[in-house]
């Protein structure tokens, strides 16, 4: 059986590749093997590579005998390896440890925030101002500092933002360090004969190694011997229960037989000597964590709209400096003006203080998230979350406990319901029926878990247990139900037992009772239900022993099928109490030859187990959906098991079927039934592995409640890249090193911080810091909160842009003074307008944002062109109106009416000018129009201050009004009284007028822009309210961002 | 304004309305061009822009009303002018091409220095009009220090009183000396406070000039001592070598302005007083940067920014 067959693909490189001699680093010719390859081959090895990785995993070790084992490796069970040929083997592979993911340097990091997007632009609008400074120092006498201190203005905002959201990266990114686990693993070793006690790490393959329970697997090994030995695989396969181990082979899988065990588990139980077959990157979890590395992790939601915002920006910003160039040179300036002019444009048109402000906005939301115990690791994925329209969810230890516990109990013929709540605040049993007595009798002393020592004061349910997971339920039941365990065990003395093994499929213990007066043994004895129950003749049903009729047995069988169906592990009971006559007091029992009776028992009752879904999911997937978001379970575990918890959980909801059950109500075959009647589907993992990209698509599109189970780490990544084929945000929530690269390539990863291993905290965007799924409806209503604030904030600074460069605009078209100067135009961008736009991101939500429908990331933009005519066109020119009007207002009261200014701008800028005359015939010096110039710069960055003020109240709201969201942002109120006192400050503080050119202004130059501030709030508010009359209609379409 | 809405039924609509507009007359194209409904469009413009004009040019209508036509809003220290007139110089170099130079450079030859002549002519042209002479025009009167001007009456000035130079004599520029004409910028309201007493003058003053000033004051004659009201001027070169180069300086009518012509009101038909500065030998082929200077009390001088006084240069080839 070649590995063709197997697989189909005769020509897999991979087989062809498989060494049957070990390998001697030397190429065919015999030289040694050269290191060197140039980076072409190494890039093609890197694509290989992650192909390869997404492959299934691919070996013969678990197939082969053990003879040929031996032989491959060179290696005896008894002996191990020799010395020198472990120390060989190590030299060629390396030791046993995974390559840490390439860690990004320091300075790349900071060197991406610091030339990332919006910073290009920054950079470039400062390159700009240095080379207009550089022209203007050349060909002009006395040139202006203006232009050097913008570009040095803008170098500095950049470096500062850079830095700031640098140190916030870092921040979190120390945390992340702090999780990892640096206890050394040690290993019992044979080699040449003897056993060693060696560090994981010098572990080679071909090294014979012995396991016991509660170690942890040091590599991937095949087993040659084992006693009742069982591991946990749940981090690599998402598997809850413990599987056993045996030396035979049992399925092609190898995840799936049962010779091999891996690196990374859990041994829980037993006993077992093993030859390691892979180490270090070669095992299977070292392929899951290459895998997850090699991914690439694209661009967020949030930083491709920001790249949509900057080409918006760029495209009208170059728009309107060409247009202006050609225009000045239409109207005779010399070239080199025209350039100045057209650098000055650009450079106007970019937002300085949005970068920050946009920084500032994601800091706060990963702040108020943090505070809710989400660690968010990037600041932009803070926003992702709320863009999300599909969620990926791990189910054991995200969506469950991963603690297996008692659930029902079917006792006197009812199925009772026990509490799995982590807090037992849920229903509560009655505990006084002699049936009840009787079964938890039996629960109790046919156990051999126990609790661990030094654990008072730990709740009863968070103890830890030694013993597998199933006692280990019904011991923390018990002791609930009970109370002191042990002190019940002790009063019943167990005097033998017979441990459970697969063949019988049950256990059994003899006991002493504590009745003094009866000196009869009790025989108890638990196991799988259907063994229990032919070994029993009676039944005991509401305090009496019955004969177990076909009615009874009818009746046990349901009971046993609907706890079946819910996909719970059921477990039987039955006891008996041995004659004294037969088995007097210091009889001798004996359990590998048992010389008591097996049959006959009374049949007590059944108890079922499952590991339940956490107290906060139903809810959170609840909020999810009416969010929206469409939930999938992805998770290694039985179907079962999986659609179980998936109603459970409401990730499939009441009333919904998969094609299985129509066809089951119908009777009809699976076939026949139109999979389009189906809205839920249950995917098994084998069935996936057959299926081609687009009916995997097909089945993504057509049904909204789907669970995957016993799916591999590769086909969580191929799930994942499917729903992000149909054009969806998708967020992946999960625990294990399995769910890692569905975490990276997720467009948001979140992991458990606490049950989460090293290498899914490694590979996702958002950590748990309390394992509490419900923080990610917290983090969808935080990332679609701030998506929308995020959009104010951005109308809000855009707004001011139209009354910065209009003045200039007007400069070269109508030859008037200059009504705002740059210093000015960086007090507003920088200085009044940063504290209000960021006060924009406390906004509170206008409707009930967890009731919408995810946002289309191909048509909601951040910023659209009706966000861009709003604040451009229809704010932005009632601004400049206003600025433009309390320019004039001041002329004209200083002696210079309109229409003296029209064409006066080469003689007003003249210093060979000093008898400059007005409408009124005064002349004016070049200093005192230059005051005057001036005056006016400070009363229009005043006028802009002003009518922001209300543009701020307009953009608090983008639907409602004004009146109805209240003022309770205080922030915002803040941000207000702020801007206007530092307006104050920069007018009338003396000295302003030597170092900034601001001068103090007369109390009536705040009046101008008065009423086109209440113009700007009519206007928004009438717009608004015929927005929410006519829902739809043209005025949504044109001005609704 | 045509909006990109992402749309795609928004865009339809407007596709549709677009098609049955070319099916009307022109009659009905010429009201819809006026006036669009459908579109909120005045005159093919969004409404809302007449709206914003129509309101931005009420406002400034209404505050016009506030101004008054003769008298600026802001006098003097209320307003950004202040209270320090500079001086302004004639002719000016500064020009449409050439805005930025404060240089008056020219040759002997008749081509090289018309252009000046031509400037301070037309200059001087709106102080030679018929109309001007006093007793024929409507408010111009022959002003001394005892008989200063009544509100609304404008002082004669008489250009044929500037020594040599005249129109007739090409204002010197032919024989290398030119002529600079000085003028005080006029300030609404502004009231000189004259230089009195001789022992209380500045000591950057020029020596001639305090010695001027003395003897106006140490005078017995009454009508001398009132011409101690006058805004005093001196030029002079700005470093040690421009006042070597300078040459000898002379003013015509009188080294300053006469304090009569103040306050200026902006009655019809002021005249600015005049001083004409006569380089009798510059030195030739050098650049001389030249300052001229106001002398009063409540004239405060910077060197820094020019403040009471006017720069230029002059090159003579």
């Amino acid at each position: 059986m070649s590995n063709s067959d197997l697989h189909g693909r005769t020509d897999s490189y991979r087989t062809a590749t498989i060494p049957y001699l070990p390998d001697d680093n030397k190429t065919a010719d015999g030289k040694i093997k050269s290191r060197r390859k140039n980076a072409a081959i190494k890039k093609q090895k890197k694509v290989d590579n992650l192909d390869d990785l997404k492959q299934e995993l691919d070996i013969d070790y678990h197939k082969i005998t053990v003879e040929e084992l031996y032989q491959r490796f060179g290696t005896h069970p008894d002996t191990g390896l020799t010395h020198a040929k472990a120390k060989e083997i190590l030299e060629r592979d390396g030791p046993n440890s995974l390559t840490p993911p390439k860690q990004t340097p320091e300075w790349v990091k900071f060197c991406k925030q610091l030339f990332g997007g919006f910073a290009l632009l920054l950079w470039i609008g400062a390159i700009l101002c240095f080379i207009a400074y550089t022209i203007l120092v050349t060909t002009v006498e006395e040139p202006s500092d203006d232009n050097l201190y913008l570009g040095i203005v803008l170098t500095a905002v950049v470096i500062v933002t850079g830095i700031f959201s640098y140190y916030q990266e870092a921040k979190s990114s120390a945390i992340m360090d702090s999780f990892k686990n640096l206890v050394p693993q040690f290993a019992l070793v044979i080699r040449q004969g003897e056993k060693l006690t060696l560090k994981a790490e010098d572990i080679v393959v071909g090294d014979v190694v012995e396991i016991k329970f509660g170690d942890r697997i040091p590599a991937d090994i095949r087993i040659i011997e084992c006693r009742g030995f069982k591991v946990d695989n749940s981090s690599l396969t998402g598997e809850s229960e413990p599987q056993s181990r045996s030396v035979e082979f049992t399925h092609e899988n190898p995840l799936e037989t049962k010779n091999l065990a891996f690196f990374s588990t859990n041994a829980v139980e037993g006993t077992a000597k093993g030859v390691v077959i892979s180490c270090g990157d070669n095992t299977v979890m070292g392929r899951i964590a290459g895998l997850a590395s090699g991914l690439d992790t694209g661009e967020t939601p949030i930083a491709k709209e920001i790249h949509h915002f900057i080409h918006i920006i760029t495209g009208v910003a170059v728009f309107l400096g060409v247009s202006f160039f050609i225009i000045a040179f239409l109207l005779g300036y010399n070239w080199l003006d025209a350039v100045i002019f057209l650098i000055g444009i650009i450079v106007a048109n970019v937002p300085e203080g949005l970068l920050a402000t946009v920084t500032v906005c994601l800091t706060l939301t990963a702040k108020r998230m943090a505070s809710k115990n989400c660690l968010v690791k990037n600041l932009e994925a803070v926003e992702t979350l709320g863009s999300t329209s599909t969620i990926c969810s791990d189910k054991t230890g995200t969506l469950t406990q991963n603690r297996m516990t008692v659930a029902h109990m079917w006792f006197d013929n009812q199925i009772i319901e026990a509490d799995t709540t982590e807090d037992q605040s849920g229903v509560q049993y009655d505990r006084t029926s002699p049936g009840f007595k009787a079964l938890s009798r039996i629960a109790t002393l046919c156990n051999r878990a126990e609790f661990k020592g030094a654990q008072e004061g730990v709740p009863i349910l968070k103890k830890e247990v030694n013993g597998d997971a199933s006692e280990a339920a019904l011991l923390k039941c018990m002791e609930l139900a009970l109370g002191d365990v042990m002190s019940i065990r002790r009063r019943n003395r167990k005097v033998c037992e017979i441990p459970f093994n697969s063949t019988n499929k049950y256990q059994i213990s003899i006991h002493e009772t504590e009745d003094a007066n009866d000196p009869r043994y009790l025989m108890v004895m638990k196991g799988a239900p259907e063994r229990i129950l032919e070994r029993c003749s009676t039944i005991f049903i509401g305090g009496k022993e019955k004969v177990l009729d076909e009615e009874l047995k009818e009746a046990f069988n349901n009971a046993y099928l609907e706890l079946g169906g819910l996909g719970e592990r059921v477990l039987g009971f039955c006891d008996f109490m041995l004659p004294s006559d037969k088995f007097p007091l210091g009889f001798k029992f004996d359990a590998d030859d048992p010389n008591f009776p097996l049959k006959g028992m009374r049949f007590v009752g059944l108890m079922s187990m499952i590991d339940p879904p956490r107290a906060a999911v139903p809810d959170a997937v609840a909020k999810c959906r009416s969010a929206g978001i469409k939930v999938i379970m992805v998770t290694g575990d039985h179907p079962i098991t999986a659609k179980a918890i998936a109603k459970s959980v409401g990730i499939i909801s009441e009333g919904n079927e998969t094609v299985e059950d129509i066809a089951q109500r119908l009777n009809i075959p699976v076939a026949e039934v139109n999979p389009r009647d189906a809205k839920a589907a249950v995917v098994h993992g084998t069935e996936l592995r057959d299926l081609s990209s687009e009916v995997l698509d097909e089945i993504l599109r057509y049904h909204t409640e789907i669970v995957f189970a016993r799916t591999s780490p590769q086909q969580k990544l191929i799930i994942v890249e499917g729903c992000q084929r149909l054009g969806a945000i998708v967020a992946v929530t999960g625990d294990g090193v399995n769910d890692s690269p569905a975490l990276k390539k997720a467009d948001i990863g979140v992991a458990m911080g606490i049950a989460g291993s090293d290498v899914s905290k490694q590979a996702a965007d958002m950590i748990l810091l309390d394992d509490n799924f419900a923080s990610i409806v917290t983090g969808v209503e935080e990332g679609r909160l701030i998506f929308d604030n995020l959009k104010k904030s951005i109308a809000y600074t855009l707004t001011s842009n139209i009354p910065e460069i209009s003045p200039f605009l007007a400069f070269i078209l109508l030859d008037i003074p200059l009504p705002l100067g740059t210093v000015t135009i960086l007090c507003i961008d920088l200085g009044t307008d940063m504290v209000p736009a960021i006060s924009l991101a406390y906004e509170e939500a206008e409707s009930d944002i967890m009731k919408r429908r995810p946002r289309n990331p191909f048509t909601d933009k951040l910023v659209n062109e009706r966000l861009i005519s709003m604040a451009y066109g229809q704010i932005g020119f009632i601004q400049a109106a206003a600025g433009f009007f309390v320019y004039f207002v001041i002329m004209a009261e200083n002696g210079f009416l309109p229409g003296r200014l029209f064409g006066i701008r080469k003689q007003w800028d003249s210093k060979a000018i000093n008898d400059l005359s007005d409408s009124y015939g005064q002349e004016w010096t070049y200093r005192d129009r230059k005051a005057l110039e001036f005056t006016c710069h400070t009363a229009f960055f005043v006028s802009i201050v002003v009518v922001q003020w209300t543009d701020l109240i307009a953009c608090k709201t983008r639907r409602n009004s004004i009146f109805h969201q209240g003022m309770r942002n205080w922030a915002l109120n803040f941000g207000l009284v702020f801007e206007t006192v530092l307006a104050c400050i920069l007018s009338y503080t003396p000295g302003m007028d030597k170092g900034l050119r601001m001068y103090p202004l007369k109390f009536e130059w705040w009046l101008p822009p008065m009423p086109f501030m209440v113009a700007i709030f009519i206007y928004d508010e009438v717009r608004r309210f015929y927005l929410r009359r006519n829902p739809g209609g043209w005025l949504e379409k044109e001005t609704y961002y | 304004m045509s909006v990109n809405s992402d749309d795609p039924d928004y865009l339809a609509e407007l596709y549709l309305l677009q098609l049955e507009r070319e099916k009307l007359n022109t009659w009905e194209k010429i009201k819809l061009a006026i006036y669009d409904a459908d579109r909120g469009e005045i005159f093919g413009k969004d409404s809302r822009r007449w709206v914003l004009a129509a309101m931005s040019l009420s406002f400034w209508w209404i505050f016009s009303l506030t101004l008054n036509p003769r008298t600026p809003k802001h006098l003097t220290s209320d307003s950004l002018i202040g209270t320090n007139p500079g001086l302004g110089f004639r002719p000016s170099p500064s020009t449409e091409d050439n805005v930025l130079s404060s240089l008056i450079w020219f040759r002997g030859s008749n081509a090289s220095y018309s252009f000046w002549i031509q400037n301070l002519i037309k200059f001087l042209d709106v102080y030679k009009k018929p109309g001007q002479t006093p007793g024929q025009g409507q408010n111009i009167h022959n002003c001394y220090y005892n008989q200063p001007p009544s509100p609304g009456q404008v002082c004669f000035v008489d250009v044929k009183m500037l020594g040599p130079c005249t129109e007739e004599n090409f204002f010197m520029y032919d024989r290398a000396s030119p002529c600079i004409i000085l003028k005080l910028n006029k300030i609404y309201g502004w009231k000189p406070k004259f230089y009195t007493d001789p022992n209380r003058l500045p000591n950057d003053m020029p020596f001639d000039l305090k010695n001027h000033i003395r003897d106006l004051a140490n005078s017995s004659d009454q009508a001398t001592r009132l011409e101690l009201n006058t805004v005093w001027v001196s030029c002079k070169g700005e470093s040690p070598a421009d006042a070597e180069f300078i040459g000898p300086l002379k003013y015509y009518p009188k080294q300053g302005f006469p304090g009569y012509f103040f306050p200026y009101e902006n009655s019809e038909g002021y005249l600015s007083p005049l001083v004409a500065v006569y380089f009798q030998r510059p030195r030739t082929g050098i650049l001389i940067n030249i300052e001229c200077r106001a002398w009063a009390e409540n004239i405060k001088y910077r060197q820094k920014d020019k403040q009471g006084s006017v720069h230029f240069e002059l090159m003579i080839d």
